[in-house]
């Protein structure tokens, strides 16, 4: 009898491994040959020179590509500026969302739904839709933003709203944040809604209300997804391509570049393939930090 | 009380003020496609005296329905891969007790964090060695790839709370793990096949990068490259461009806001 048992137990684990092994050979086939691949390949082709058009002509180069980049200053412009968009991301798409949430969450009785879906909706139109419909709104010649500076007497920037890279990195933030904040808004809310209303209750009993008690209370108890919202707000900040490409295609002379449209001009417009992989290999480390960071801060969720 | 009603018009103020910056743009949009192109110019702000479809016409001669029904084609495979193959792995991570699961795991957290920009040379040298550019079942799977990752983390966590009672039942009836897969868990997972697949279709209808690069040719181009074709054809005439715009947002928006109740709950079920 015992014996008996044991056959079936071990029949039923090896039938178990066959299904498992087919459910689960697809996802890794998949990610093996478009994702891991690839990304080794980049670290390998990071340390060699070539062009697209001379795929056979390697030359090996060490860490050349990487000297190289510390020396570039359009590398560090680009970072810098990815750097910008992640700080002011947070503060206008994860800051203000939250405000947006608070006011949907308790601070209005009617219209919720109605403000839920205004605010989300730029979230499901495509970047390049997005970047071509601001683009006329900056426009100097046609655009409504010049339009409407110039009927309160406003003065407009001399070289156009996209034309100086102090103020179009703006313009882009701007732009970035019509698109995310909705999104962001949508995330805290449910974070809101978790929390019970006797932790209000009792939080009036001690005399926080209204703007005290979100301070106090609600923000820290929702924590976690304030968390998450920033973090998916730096990788999307890091993934930044479309608006840059759009307005400005990282010019004028580089000002305005990010890691991503720096990668794709030094890999398709100049062809240096080797250096266009150093500079995404330093683009994936930053990407799996802020992977580990996001894993370690779900766990702790 | 009049504490709590300058409150209360600070919030309906602020969350009006927003909605009008969100919806402005869009109205701009629409507005610009019936303008004659003398009213763009001279009046901004103003409203179309009359309603002209000329420029919708010059809209359409770029090609706008091919890409269309390239981006439908694209989405369509690639969501219907993503969501199956995600499914199947997440359950199997969720279910069996393997050695190598936290390894695959892990990995697939790190396939997450991968951002197509980071390996976009040697994708692109790959797939042109596999003669697929200018396909779009070069596109389709590299962008299942990249979907694949968080469709896996997402599954995971809704089989994690998945009672385990009926399945149990199953195995004692004799089923396998893979008829327990198809005939059980499927049918019972709707409302989480429904978000993975509605996250998925906006990220792939609106992905940029991968078919900038990998479509070139006009046969071939989904829609947010296709667009690029409206300034690059009508410079200068908005009109025009914005009526291509009109025609390509327009019906994501009427998509939208039929099915909002689930774009808004496959979105916020991520912060959990």
């Amino acid at each position: 009898m015992n014996k008996n048992n044991t056959q079936t137990n071990s029949f039923s684990l090896s039938n178990d491994k066959v299904s498992a092994t087919i459910l689960l050979v697809p996802a890794l086939i998949f990610c093996t040959i478009f994702i891991f691949i690839p990304a080794i390949g980049t670290i390998v082709g990071s340390f060699y020179s070539y062009s697209l058009t001379s795929m056979n002509n390697w030359k090996w180069v060490g860490f050349g590509n990487y000297i190289k980049a510390t020396q570039d200053e359009y590398f560090w412009v680009a970072l810098k500026n990815n750097f910008i968009i992640v700080f002011a991301s947070i503060v206008l798409q994860v800051g203000v969302g939250t405000i947006l949430a608070a006011i949907l969450d308790r601070g209005i009785k009617y219209g919720r739904v109605i403000f839920r879906t205004i605010i989300f909706t730029p979230m499901v139109i495509s970047s390049v839709a997005v970047s071509l419909i601001w683009l006329i709104i900056y426009d100097p010649n046609v655009g409504i933003l010049n339009a409407i500076f110039k009927s309160i007497g406003l003065s407009t920037p001399s070289k156009g709203w996209l034309g100086d890279p102090n103020i179009s990195i703006w313009m882009i933030m701007i732009t970035a944040a019509w698109q995310n904040t909705g999104f962001m808004m949508v995330l805290i809310l449910a974070g809101l809604q978790g929390v019970s209303k006797e932790v209000y209750d009792a939080a009036e009993i001690d005399g926080a209300t209204g703007v005290k008690a979100f301070w106090y209370i609600t923000l820290p108890m929702i924590r976690n997804v304030l968390i998450v919202a920033i973090l998916i707000t730096t990788i999307g900040a890091f993934k930044v391509f479309e608006f840059i490409f759009v307005f400005t295609q990282g010019g004028p002379s580089n000002a305005t570049q990010v890691l991503g449209t720096y990668i794709y001009l030094q890999a398709f417009n100049l062809f240096h393939m080797g250096y266009a992989n150093a500079l995404s290999v330093i683009l994936l480390l930053i990407a799996l930090f802020l992977g580990w960071l996001q894993l370690k801060s779900s766990r702790k969720a | 009380m009049s504490r709590f009603k300058i409150a209360n018009i600070i919030a309906y103020g602020f969350v009006t003020l927003f909605s009008i910056y969100v919806l402005m743009p869009i109205l701009v949009m629409v507005l610009t496609t019936f303008k004659s192109k003398r009213e763009i110019f001279l009046e901004p702000l103003g409203i179309p005296s009359q309603f002209g479809i000329s420029s919708f016409e010059k809209a359409l001669t770029v090609g706008l329905g091919s890409f269309m029904l390239n981006s439908f084609i694209v989405s369509f495979f690639a969501v219907f891969l993503i969501v199956t193959i995600s499914g199947m792995a997440a359950y199997v991570l969720s279910r069996i007790d393997f050695k190598i699961n936290k390894f695959v795991y892990l990995l697939i957290v790190a396939g997450f964090a991968i951002p197509p920009a980071a390996v976009l040379v040697p994708l692109y040298t790959m797939v042109s060695n596999l003669n697929l550019l200018n396909s779009l079942f070069g596109v389709i799977m590299p962008l299942t790839a990249f979907g694949i990752p968080f469709t896996v983390i997402l599954f995971y966590a809704f089989f994690l709370d998945f009672p385990k009672e009926v399945e149990e039942a199953a195995t004692i009836d004799g089923c396998t793990k893979l008829q327990i897969f198809f005939r059980i868990i499927v049918p019972l997972s709707g409302p989480v096949i429904a978000s993975a697949a509605i996250f998925q279709t906006v990220w792939i209808w609106n992905e940029f990068l991968l078919a900038l690069i990998m479509l070139t040719s006009d046969d071939f181009k989904t829609l947010p490259i296709g667009l690029l074709k409206l300034r690059g054809e009508w410079t200068s005439d908005w009109g025009a461009i914005m009526a291509g715009l009109t025609i390509a947002v327009i019906p994501v928006l009427i998509v939208f806001l039929i099915f909002q109740k689930y774009f808004v709950r496959s979105l916020a079920g991520l912060g959990k």
